[in-house]
């Protein structure tokens, strides 16, 4: 049985955030329900093997590309290993990642900025874990953008993930940020996190570069999804 | 060794379209129909100021016809997104009764300016709700009409309201 126990406050964002305007509009103005849990949210779309895919199939292992259909920017493997709170490996999970190209402009339609869509380039890719909850995306580095009418909020380079864990209640989506990056100290989003230990686990480690690919950086990044084993009762 | 769980972040305005599509019709698995009798959950999302949300996410996780979260011939999880009237639809099954508590649909809402998703319930009129002790964890007892799905025929409307007069009823967990 997998228990879910209350988080730390500190350690994630807490609805309202006076810098992110939307916050205010959008986050419940009531405080929010606590509730026993039951084989409900004690359950979920992992059960069983690959049973998400069935739903969900992967797509894109690759967003980079090669040769003429090579998209521009700085190639990198973002190498992103989920695991549960016990630190053990969530084995066969789906990951979704999606981010902006090397201008900062998204695939999405309702992305109004009037940065160039790069023909090579479809941030959005699709993978089923391995049986060590890994997986590996060979893309090309996000650029930073500024966010519209906010007087100079800048998003650093970050991509968004979404990740299942063992039960319902252990869904995360949450953005990987890149080290030593100026914007990182600035960025609502991740500052909405105010334990400064928690904010630096959002950010991905560069792995040596004697160690990886000659043609490309890589950045590794573990996630940890809610959820570990209950304590067997005496 | 024991790990503290990542923080969540918002999912932003850019989720891809193709991500949200696709997945909204539980009615089939691997080509084959899947038992039970067929319904349609729909409904609008709106903010604060009654403005219905585009591209919203909306995720559910329910049981199967005899209330069993371990079926093999059923899968319980959707996704859909909000058009830009605000407005979702699943196509399900109704589900049965898991062991101690009432049918019910469990709710992820994950949108920009949402820094964590939302967790919500929808209940079915009409139900001993009263019984369901996640819906008698709804305080005060007046915002339980908010979770509970309208039927017409075969459609379910479950509304929602993320923030002002009326809204809908979230759980924190």
């Amino acid at each position: 049985m997998i228990e879910i126990r209350p988080r730390d406050p500190l350690t994630q964002p807490q609805g309202e955030e006076k810098g992110y305007a939307h916050t205010r509009t959008r986050w419940p103005s009531l405080p929010l329900q606590k509730r026993p849990h039951t084989a409900s949210e004690l359950s979920g779309p992992l059960l069983g093997p690959h049973a998400l895919a069935r739903r969900l199939p992967p797509v894109r292992g690759d967003l980079a590309g090669y040769g003429e259909k090579r998209a521009i920017g700085q190639l990198i493997h973002l190498r992103t290993r989920i695991v549960d709170e016990d630190g053990a490996p969530v084995p066969g999970t789906m990951v979704e990642l999606w981010h902006c190209n090397a201008a900062g402009k998204y695939i999405h339609p309702n992305d109004q900025s009037p940065s160039p869509v790069d023909p090579n380039f479809y941030g959005a890719a699709r993978l089923l874990a391995d049986g060590n909850g890994l997986v590996e995306l060979r893309t090309i580095k996000p650029a930073a953008y500024a966010v519209p009418d906010t007087g100079g909020w800048w998003r650093p380079p970050h991509v968004h993930v979404s990740v299942w864990g063992r039960v319902w209640l252990s869904r995360l989506v949450t953005q990987m940020f890149f080290p030593g990056e100026p914007l990182n100290e600035h960025d609502h989003i991740l500052n909405a996190v105010r334990d400064p230990e928690a904010r630096n686990r959002c950010i991905a480690r560069l792995a040596p570069t004697s160690q990886g690919p000659a043609d490309a950086l890589v950045f590794e990044y573990e996630i940890v999804v809610r959820g570990r084993k209950a304590a067997p009762s005496l | 060794m024991a790990r503290i769980p990542t923080s969540e972040m918002t999912v932003g305005p850019f989720f891809p379209r193709e991500f949200a599509q696709g997945a909204s019709d539980l009615t089939v698995l691997d080509g084959e129909p899947v038992k039970g009798e067929v319904i349609e959950i729909t409904g609008r999302v709106v903010q604060v100021d009654g403005t219905p949300l585009d591209n919203l996410v909306l995720e559910i996780w329910q049981a199967n016809a005899e209330g069993r979260y371990d079926d093999p011939a059923f899968f319980g999880w959707g996704r859909a997104a909000t058009d830009a009237n605000g407005v979702y639809r699943f196509r399900t099954i109704r589900p049965g009764a898991p062991q101690g508590r009432v049918p019910h649909v469990n709710f992820i809402i994950l949108f920009s300016g949402l820094m964590r998703h939302l967790q919500t319930v929808m209940f079915f009129e009409g139900e001993d709700n009263e019984k369901d002790p996640i819906f008698k964890a709804v305080q005060p007892a007046e915002r339980r009409t908010r979770v509970i799905g309208r039927r017409n025929s075969d459609t379910y409307t479950f509304d929602i309201r993320l923030r002002g007069e009326g809204e809908t009823p979230f759980f924190d967990d």
